[in-house]
């Protein structure tokens, strides 16, 4: 602030000195004051617990005692066979994350077109999203049970009693499908409104030039959005291998066997139901490890400026 | 002509999608209504005959509504506290500039990256360890630290809309920054921060870990651990189970008709990153 003013004006003006003092410093009070809550809640509960899980990740807590027992706990992490699987699954369960960014694209593609009906389309293609996982993955398991809808529907064909939750393969597929649904209208809203900065004299000239509606889309759209399709990538693979929890849960409940298991669900697992909290610890702290890993990989993989400036 | 087609095929798409989303709905709607016998019988059609039954089975075999009740009471709290304490951090980092403030918001982005359990570990053990197990301070206070980093981050691009010229307008006019902040800041940032106050309700009504770890006793037990357990337990009762679901969901769905003008136009405006 000080920078603004002319030499002279200092010169002249002693009394402004201490005016801009008191700004300042009223500024400065203003400032702590406001960032305290928001400062005191996550530093207590969040900044704190960070540094209480690393510490114990090294130990052999069991939610009472503790002592050091160096890094045995990630030497059992990766001497558990159950460990390797469960990562397995979260690779396979990454293949959720283009079916999103493939579903999303095309329907805001096709909302953004403004046919007949299109904010009614947008307003229940919303609907999804303000549903809990637990719903969706209710849901899609009922539709999926021995007898259920899905099976019905293949007796038509002459199909039908295959035990859709009781095979590795099915189940993951449908963990993926009700993962997919919950999850495009999130990115159609993010792709819509990246869509809505790109100047339509862009559209129009191709359209002059004869340019086809797929040209359009691959040559215009997608370019123009890439920032967009980068950050949903990011997104969703945090949210793959952080966040199934409540899917796994109700729909599989990791089986059959470990075959839907996610890092989160065995650490759940271990920590509340086994008690075994320095190993859950080192489990979590891993999972941390993994996405933080995978996030700087796609950012370096995608070198883009929306990202890179923090947008 | 072919544009023509071209749109009709387009709507046709959109119809299919917007059957997929309606569909689950009315599945839990129609579903729900029916009897055991009449769902195993004919689960797709419409029902020949309508009842509540079911809902009567849900609350009379377990506490349905205190679970609503727990909901609102961890909720609405938390909700409050995070959008204000998120907004007011947010006024900071982009209007009020001080040193340390970009410290602490990287600090913030830093974290929103974690996965839950790395927090939740250690709060729940001390939580239990502190006597305060199955209480609903701790779980409000914890909800909405965990929800100040994306709130700050979301609102923190919202007001960076705000021009600057606005806020020396009104410091130039003698206005102290706690009179900026809810005279020019809050006005001019309500649909950002409305939509993230929805944001904020459906991410806690519609968890289910950390309120599983925390409020597992049947009389602090919220409403979607509930519903994941009830699946659990009336698998071969479809429709009380439907009941329960659409039940669960009617708070957050009626949040969403009713304001979804300006949290569709919030979300559009780049408020969700």
């Amino acid at each position: 602030m000080g920078l603004r003013r002319s030499p002279t004006a200092r010169d002249d003006a002693p009394p402004q000195d201490t005016e801009i003092q008191r700004t300042r410093k009223q500024r400065n009070v203003f400032s702590y004051v406001a960032l305290l809550p928001a400062a005191l809640l996550v530093l207590g509960l969040m900044v704190l617990p960070i540094g209480s899980t690393i510490w114990h990740s090294f130990t052999n807590w069991d939610g009472v005692s503790s002592t050091f027992i160096g890094f045995r706990n990630f030497e059992l992490i990766f001497h558990n066979p159950i460990i390797s699987q469960v990562l397995v699954n979260s690779l396979i369960f990454l293949i959720s994350v283009p079916l999103i960014l493939v579903a999303s694209l095309v329907t805001a593609v096709l909302v953004y077109e403004k046919v007949l009906g299109w904010r009614v389309f947008r307003f229940l293609f919303f609907i999804p999203m303000v549903l809990s996982p637990v719903i969706v993955g209710v849901l899609f398991s009922t539709f999926f049970l021995p007898g259920g809808a899905v099976d019905q529907i293949l007796r038509v064909f002459g199909l039908g009693n295959f035990s859709w939750l009781g095979n590795p393969w099915s189940a993951r597929f449908v963990v993926i499908l009700a993962l997919v649904w919950a999850s495009f209208g999130f990115g159609m809203v993010v792709i819509l409104s990246a869509m809505s900065t790109v100047d339509t004299a862009l559209y129009d000239a191709a359209a002059i030039d004869g340019a086809s509606w797929w040209r359009r889309l691959r040559s215009i759209t997608i370019p123009m959005i890439s920032g967009s399709l980068q950050f949903l990538s990011v997104i969703n693979v945090i949210y793959t291998f952080t966040s199934l929890f409540a899917f796994v849960f109700v729909i599989t409940a990791g089986g059959p066997g470990f075959s839907t298991t996610t890092v989160d669900y065995y650490t759940y697992i271990t920590t509340f139901e086994n008690g075994q909290f320095g190993y859950g610890a080192a489990l979590a702290l891993l999972l941390f490890l993994i996405v933080l890993t995978l996030t700087i990989a796609q950012v370096k993989l995608f070198p883009n400026r929306e990202v890179q400036q923090g947008s | 002509m072919s544009s023509r087609v071209s749109r009709g095929l387009v709507f046709a798409a959109l119809c299919l999608i917007g059957i997929s989303t309606v569909y689950p709905l009315l599945f839990m709607a129609l579903n729900s209504m029916r009897t055991t016998q009449a769902f195993e019988l004919n689960p797709f059609g419409l029902p020949s005959h309508l009842g509540l039954g079911s809902y009567r089975a849900l609350f009379n075999t377990i506490p349905f509504l205190q679970s609503i009740l727990h909901s609102l009471i961890v909720v609405v709290p938390a909700v409050l506290l995070a959008t204000f304490a998120s907004s007011l951090a947010a006024f900071v980092f982009t209007k009020v500039p001080i040193k340390l403030g970009n410290v602490f918001f990287w600090t913030m982005l830093m974290i929103m990256f974690m996965p839950g359990i790395v927090v939740l570990l250690p709060l729940y053990v001390e939580v239990a360890r502190t006597g305060f197990a199955n209480n609903f301070a701790p779980a409000i206070l914890i909800y909405t630290a965990i929800n100040i980093p994306y709130g700050t981050y979301l609102l923190r691009s919202n007001f960076r809309a705000i021009p600057n010229s606005v806020v020396e307008a009104a410091r130039v006019d003698g206005a102290s920054w706690l009179k900026v902040y809810y005279r020019v800041i809050l006005p001019i940032g309500k649909p950002g921060i409305i939509t993230v106050g929805i944001l904020t309700f459906l991410n806690i009504w519609n968890d289910l870990f950390i309120s599983l770890v925390l409020l597992h006793a049947p009389n602090t037990e919220m409403v979607t651990p509930t519903l994941a357990q009830l699946s659990g337990k009336y698998t071969s009762n479809i429709p009380v189970l439907m009941a329960g679901l659409l039940l669960g969901a009617v708070p957050t769905l009626i949040l969403y008709f009713v304001t979804a003008r300006v949290f569709i136009r919030g979300m559009l405006s780049g408020a969700v990153r």
